[in-house]
Parts: structure tokens; sequence; C-alpha cells
């Protein structure tokens, strides 16, 4: 048997008409999409903000609604590619079949891998995108260099992304999303500093939560937001960065196995 | 390994039970599955290294129908077209030329779930000509469809062959083969057994007739055959019934009557590619 991974093929026009399939279904879906999917963080935003906010006098000298806002802007960026390159992208590959629709054109898995990961990078956008503009209607952004923050949303969706369609490659049925969501998304969303300062953790967590992507996310954000950016977010920066650097290629190659047979 | 060509502007069929390989045969040409072994051309051009120049002029219509079920049908065209990097232009009065020609156009703004099974089929044929394929490629084309749905997508495939659109078509329905096809190839373990056009195909292991006879007492089948020999092209039988096949089965069914056999049941029908298909591949159920 020939190699399924050769030759490799990609063509950035197919994969800019993959995101074009995307944007031509999005919109029939985005009115009612973009309202569910950001009361989530709203209601965080509102619930503990307020509710919670009342009993902590001060987060890192900050109100508490004002500690969490940018955190929240940063895990809906998560939520965005992690149910893009998941749930949807399952559906796509076992329900509607629309990649094999897909690979009779002049569209490769390396073209399909690429534009669904450009297609998740572009929801991620647009949800930090809105998620700041209600921050900023609130009153809660404190600097200009928050312009930057739908640049991250970009950049942290094509982190998710990756991850996202690494574990969907490896999936055979859709339950098994849940795992994800509860194992891997659910922790990263209480442990990576949105709700508190990872320095409160014990020494041991403190190590993992430096592993979570979702953390440098956070820790790049913030301090756009409030305005306390410092050489310290390149750093974080840098983490985020390599991240992508290093593991972009792992699913363009495991949904080629799973796809080519 | 399997060898065949396909002439420009004929319709080729490819018949075989399920589980022959005429599905991998058409992935491959597609250059969606790899090759396990050998090598493979289409338009002169190498399946492994020239894809997407291939794909570029294919179009494919798979066995299940995978139509885009988020968008409405007219965008399932053009959104497809897309792919090909058609000008939306184009494919603007390409979508609304098929969908008059499949007769859909009064379903354009509809969603996919709406559609009939012999509407969808309809609408993977028109979306597989949005790219004015060299080549189109139907596996099964009217598996699961009522007889009237059959009848209206074997009309518009017949319809693209005066066009000259070459096509190549699998299927297990002889009916559909002896309609559409050119030429066809019979596949059976993963080889083409047999090839030719369904009248030669006939002619050769049936000949015109075919004479159906089942008898009180089977032992008496020897005789029938020996009796019968020189007017038959070959016999077959399947349980306790005994087929002749024959260019002259009534003159055969004569002779038996003459010497008192007694039937329970005789028939004197028609030769089709259903008993060249059945004679080739064997009655036994591929399970």
């Amino acid at each position: 048997m020939n190699n399924p991974l050769k030759p490799f093929s990609f063509s950035p026009r197919q994969a800019f008409r993959v995101w074009q399939r995307e944007v031509s279904v999005y919109k029939y879906v985005y009115k009612s999409t973009i309202i569910s999917n950001l009361m989530d963080p709203l209601i965080y935003l509102m619930a503990l903000g307020f509710g919670l906010g009342a009993y902590v006098n001060r987060m890192q000298g900050l109100p508490y609604i004002q500690f969490i806002a940018p955190g929240l802007i940063s895990s809906s960026i998560m939520t965005a590619a992690t149910f893009e390159t998941t749930i949807n992208t399952f559906v796509r590959i076992h329900f509607d079949r629309i990649y094999e629709a897909m690979m009779a054109t002049p569209v490769t898995v390396e073209d399909i891998a690429v534009g669904e990961m450009m297609w998740a990078m572009t929801r991620s956008t647009i949800y930090a995108t809105v998620m700041l503009g209600v921050v900023t209607v609130l009153g809660l952004t404190r600097s200009w260099y928050a312009i930057f923050v739908p640049f991250m949303g970009a950049l942290g969706g094509l982190m998710f992304a990756t991850l996202g369609l690494t574990y969907t490659s490896f999936l055979k049925s859709i339950d098994q999303v849940n795992f994800y969501m509860t194992l891997f998304i659910t922790p990263l969303f209480l442990f990576s500093g949105v709700f508190y300062p990872i320095d409160a953790l014990p020494q041991a967590v403190k190590t993992i939560a430096f592993l979570s992507p979702l953390y440098h996310l956070v820790e790049v954000i913030r301090p756009l937001v409030l305005g306390t950016a410092g050489y310290g977010i390149l750093l974080h920066l840098g983490w985020i960065l390599a991240f992508v650097f290093i593991f972009t290629v792992l699913p363009v190659n495991l949904l080629k196995k799973k796809l080519v047979k | 390994m399997i060898d065949f060509d396909v002439l420009l502007g004929e319709c080729f069929g490819f018949l075989g039970p399920n589980g022959a390989g005429k599905t991998t045969t058409m992935r491959m040409i597609g250059c969606v599955s790899p090759l396990t072994s050998g090598s493979l051309s289409v338009f002169g051009l190498d399946t492994q290294k020239s894809m997407r120049q291939i794909k570029q002029r294919l179009g494919v219509v798979p066995q299940d129908a995978n139509l885009d079920e988020e968008l409405p049908v007219e965008e399932n065209l053009t959104v497809y077209a897309r792919f090909f990097n058609i000008p939306s232009s184009i494919s603007a009065r390409r979508a609304e030329e098929w969908l008059e020609f499949m007769e859909l156009t009064e379903k354009r703004r509809a969603k996919v779930s709406e559609l009939s099974g012999g509407m969808r089929r309809r609408l993977l044929i028109s979306r597989a000509m949005m790219n004015a394929p060299d080549l189109l490629i139907l596996d099964e084309p009217t598996t699961g469809l009522d007889p009237q749905a059959r009848h209206l997508v074997w009309d518009k495939l017949f319809e693209l062959k005066k066009r000259g659109v070459t096509q190549i078509v699998t299927t297990h329905y002889m009916d559909e083969a002896q309609q559409l096809c050119d030429r066809i190839a019979i596949m059976d373990q993963g080889r083409i057994i047999e090839r030719g056009t369904p009248q030669d195909l006939i002619q050769e292991h049936i000949g015109r007739e075919v004479l159906e006879i089942r008898v009180a007492e089977p032992e008496n089948n020897d005789n029938i055959l020996s009796l019968v020999a020189s007017l038959a092209k070959g016999h077959d039988s399947y349980r306790d019934l005994l087929m002749i096949y024959s260019d002259e089965a009534e003159v055969a069914l004569k002779r038996i009557r003459e010497i008192g056999i007694n039937t329970d049941y005789t028939l004197v029908r028609r030769s089709g590619l259903e008993d060249v298909f059945l004679k080739l591949t064997g009655r036994r159920l591929n399970e």
C-alpha cells in the first residue's frame, strides 16, 4: 500500500474555498448562534461579576468584574474554536459527509484541514470582537491596546482549532466529544486564571496551569484590555506562537489519515 | 488488476455483485482512494501526481447523497462550483440551467431535507455537471429510487449522453446497464471477467432466448440436456429450475414435449443481460 499521507498537496486558494463554504453556511445561522454562544460568557460576567463581585473586594487591585471580563473574552475564543473543530467538524465528516463531497473536487484533505482551521480562527475572532464590544460598553475596557484583542482571537482560535481537530480525528462517536469538554475544556476554563490569579493554586496545579493554552491567552489579553501590558506578555505570546508553530501540522496529517481510504 | 479504456462520448458500465470492487474502482478514478498497487491514468494524467488537474475535469455522483444539508438547493450548486474556481457569474447561469434541465427549478430555494430521493439524485447529478466535466462518474445512480424516479434519472442520463457527455456508470441493475451503456465490463472479486456491448455479450453467452423448465423428476435433467445439446449454447440450473440458453428455445421445448417428459413449469423468454451476469458471476450470494 502506498503511503496515504503522500503526496502532501496544499493549495491556499483551495483552502480559501473551504473557508468560503463555511462563510456561506454562516450567513444563515449567525444571528441565532452569536446570541446563544455569547450568552454563556455574558451570564458568567453578570453572575460572578456582580454577584460574587459584591463579596470579593478587589482582585489584584481591580474590581472583580473588571478582573474577569478579559478572562471571559479569552474563554469565548477557546469555546468558539473548540465547538467548530469538534462537534461541527465531526458532523461534517460523519453525518453530512461534506468533506467527502469536497474531496471529489480539486480540494485535498490538506486544504480542508487548513480551511477549517482558518474558519475556526474567524469565528474566534468574531466572538472575541463582539465580547470586547460588550465589555467596552460596560465600561470595563481601560486601554487602546485592546484593539489587539481580535488579533489574539485569531491566534488563540488557531491554537484551540489545532487541539480540537487533533482530538476529532481520533473520534469514533459524537458522545466522545463530551470527554473533551469535561476533562479538558472545563478544567482549562476553571484553572487558567480566568476567575482568579493562578498564584492562589497549590504549586503542583500551578505548574500544570503553565501548560494550559488558555492561561497564556488570558495573560496576554488581560494586560491589553486593562492597559497594564509590559514586556511580560511577550513570554506568553511566545508560548502561544511556539505552540502553533509546532502543532498545527499535526491535525492536518491526522485528518488525512482518517479521510483518505 | 483491472484494465479498461473508456471512449470519448460513450457510456461505459461496470457491473458486478456487491463487493466486486466497483466503488473502489470509481474512488480510484476520482483520485480519492490511493492505489494499492499499479498505476492509473485518467485523461492521460497519473492519478498519483495530477489529482487536482484530473478532479478539475471530473463530475462525480456518489452512491449515497452527500449534499450540503446546511445550504439551500441552488447554493449547493454554486458553492460547489467555487471548489472548481468557476467565476460566480458563470456558476449562477449554469446552476439555473441545470436546475431547469433536472426539473428542480421550483425547488431552488428549498432545503435539501425537503427533497425526495429522486430529486436529491437529480440535484447530485446537476452538482456533478457544474464544472462541465469531460467525464461523469455515476456510482449506482438509481439505487433506492422508486420506478418513476428511476425512469426520470435514466431519461436525463440518456439526454446527457446525446449531448456527448462521457459517462462511467456502476450498477447491479441489468436493465439500467442495458438501457444506458454502450459497453460494459462485468466485475467479480476485484477483476474484470468479461467485457463488450450488451448485445454482443448476450449473443455470445446466452443466445436469443432462454428456456426455463422445471420437471417432475429431476433425474430427467440429463436426458433433456443431451436431447437439446445441438440447439443449446449452454445451460445453468438453480435448485430444481433448469435454464437452457438457445437461439431456438421453442424448438428445444417441442423436442422435450415430443418424448413425453413431464414438466411442472416451462417458459420461453427473451434473454437479457441478467442471464449473462448470473452465468458469469454465479448464483450464490456473495456474503
